[in-house]
């Protein structure tokens, strides 16, 4: 940048308002930058409407020559095992929803506990379940195969929701957060006769609003796209989850087939697509608020 | 601490002080605790003291588990497997953390010098790949990454450069799955570098800029000290996703061992080739590994933001 002599002029004005052209240049910048990053992801899309013949051709072209519905139509009627593309839209549906209502539910009545309830060894179990993030899902692989496999849970969607209902991330999260909440309030709240847990239902949850779209993406994304632990738990085909199916699929159509991968892959990016653009905007506001900045 | 007017010994029956101990404490909250316990104890204690219990044991899953003492470390210690896929491990997670921190970094910068509207609407096509499931944007860049016929080396001929193997050479496999992972969290990393600059007061800047400091000089003395602690949160996060990053190194292979890690490596050990134990030894070995990276680097930037 050349413009660092001191202009007077500009100094009352915000941050963010640079000369005219620069700030053009700086956009063209970062326009340029999105487009290398939309370029994998449009050959993803673009890909999957296009024809076998098309899909191998050398040099490969990213524009379809004829647009073509039929890799989708392969793809929702073939069979991955005993179980197809379709019944793992479902498997992730009920298995997602259910561990990020688990996990809202448990972690914003864990932040609301730990910051204003009273019971014994609070703090040491607090840092307890600090301390557990320090160890890496790998380390417990094994074991917590084993125990799942004692639980006789393995091979049902279950044993992807049960591990994950209680998160250590989300309850700390929370606890921050509703250290931030005034304490009159829960006072006021206290003088009128409310119990505990009215007053973690009437305001505490009401409150907690921006941490829980924060922390709804999160476990969203780390449920719907989880594939470690489902390969190792899952293997009956019919509780296949989308990214098992996937592999499947990658598993059974070669390059020259390749839009069949494609199309399956956009149809499992719909939902994250859905919760993307829905919560976006509050994903930007509710880091800068969830205070990882100290 | 009112705990202490459980015991008081006024010759109250033991009764009544058990209750008087009790009726201090919130019934929610000894009901929340008591779940939260019962969790960790069946979902984090048994299955980490199990690890522990393993790694000192061999096991195939089948017979019983035979004691063996330290000689899992051992073998360990003496398993070209082991150093080479930490090697691996290591030399993807610095250059990935490196690279991405960068750029984020740059994007993060460049975007506070626009109105939020602008940051966001970048922020979101930056952030696509994020959302992804790791096996879809495996799938796809493997796709791309094809030695005939794929969109990368379309490229690259059509600028007269030669086509390269990518995955298909063991040189090259590592570093062509590292491409693809600062893709996916670019967009992720510069939310929180640039939710920590979009605090840095304008008055500080103002002040720099009225004593004459370069733009340079405003970033690296005004800006980038009151960002450390944003900083040293993406690095550490950062050690932790790279260092047990799986989906890629299972999918898109490169020849021989050339990219196996860790995470990869316990894997097969516990459920390839069913050698428990070992494979237990390995990820206790990477808890240490993981463990004392994260508390170098805690230590390490704290030193630099005691301000």
């Amino acid at each position: 940048m050349t413009a660092t002599t001191t202009d007077l002029s500009r100094l009352s004005t915000p941050y963010w308002q640079r000369t005219r052209w620069q700030t053009w240049l700086l956009i063209a910048v970062l326009i340029g930058g999105g487009v290398l990053m939309l370029y994998p992801f449009a050959w993803l899309v673009l890909s999957a409407f296009k024809l076998p013949a098309d899909i191998i051709r050398i040099p490969p072209t990213l524009w379809p020559e004829e647009w073509s519905l039929d890799a989708f139509q392969v793809v929702l009627s073939h069979k991955i095992g005993g179980g197809s593309l379709a019944r793992s839209y479902l498997n992730s549906i009920f298995v997602t929803i259910t561990t990020v209502i688990a996990v809202l539910i448990t972690s914003t009545l864990g932040g609301y506990c730990f910051a204003r309830l009273r019971f014994p060894l609070r703090e040491p179990l607090f840092y307890f379940v600090l301390s557990t993030t320090m160890v890496p899902f790998l380390t417990l692989l094994i074991p917590l195969y084993v125990v799942m496999d004692r639980l006789e849970l393995l091979n049902t969607l279950w044993v992807l929701i049960v591990p994950s209902i209680f998160s250590s991330f989300g309850i700390f999260l929370c606890r921050q957060f509703v250290y931030g909440i005034p304490l009159e309030l829960y006072d006021a709240a206290k003088i009128d006769g409310a119990g505990d847990f009215t007053i973690y239902t009437r305001i505490i949850v009401g409150m907690m609003k921006p941490v829980i779209s924060v922390l709804a993406i999160f476990s969203f994304r780390a449920t719907f796209n989880d594939y470690l632990w489902p390969l190792v738990t899952i293997t009956d085909a019919g509780n296949y989850t989308l990214p098992l199916a996937l592999r499947g699929i990658g598993n059974s159509f070669g390059w020259f087939d390749y839009s069949k991968v494609m199309a399956s892959s956009l149809l499992t990016l719909i939902p994250p697509l859905i919760v993307f653009f829905i919560f976006q905007r509050n994903l930007v506001k509710g880091i800068a608020l969830t205070g990882i900045k100290g | 601490m009112a705990v202490t007017a459980g015991s008081s010994p006024t010759g109250a029956a033991p009764v009544r002080s058990w209750r008087a101990w009790l009726s201090q404490y919130s019934w929610l909250g000894m009901g929340f605790a008591f779940s939260l316990s019962l969790f960790y104890l069946v979902m984090f204690v048994i299955p980490f003291g199990t690890a522990i219990w393993l790694s000192f044991n061999n096991w195939d899953y089948i017979q019983k588990p035979v004691f063996v003492n330290t000689r899992n470390f051992d073998k360990l210690l003496g398993d070209p497997g082991f150093w080479n896929a930490l090697w691996t491990t290591v030399r993807f997670s610095a250059v990935e953390i490196f690279v991405a921190l960068s750029l984020a970094l740059l994007l993060a910068l460049a975007l506070s010098h626009l109105r939020p509207v602008y940051q966001y609407t970048l922020l979101a096509i930056y952030n696509l790949p994020v959302i992804m499931p790791g096996v879809v944007s495996v799938l796809l860049w493997k796709w791309l990454y094809r030695t005939n016929g794929g969109a990368f080396n379309a490229i690259l001929e059509s600028v007269g450069l030669p086509a390269q193997p990518f995955s298909r050479s063991p040189d090259q496999a590592l570093w062509c799955i590292t491409l693809m992972v600062v893709w996916i969290f670019l967009g992720n990393s510069s939310i929180v570098l640039l939710a920590a600059i979009n605090e840095v007061p304008d008055s500080l800047l103002e002040a720099a800029q009225l004593d004459g400091a370069s733009a340079w000089k405003r970033f690296t003395a005004v800006t980038l000290p009151l960002i450390q602690p944003a900083m040293a949160y993406q690095v550490v996060t950062s050690i932790i996703g790279t260092m047990q990053m799986f989906e890629p190194f299972q999918l898109m292979p490169g020849p021989g061992h050339s990219t196996r890690t860790l995470s990869l490596y316990t894997y097969q050990l516990g459920f390839e080739v069913l050698n428990l134990g070992y494979g237990a030894a390995v990820s206790i070995a990477m808890f240490v590994i993981l463990l004392s990276a994260t508390l170098f680097e805690l230590q390490r930037r704290r030193k630099s933001w005691d301000y």
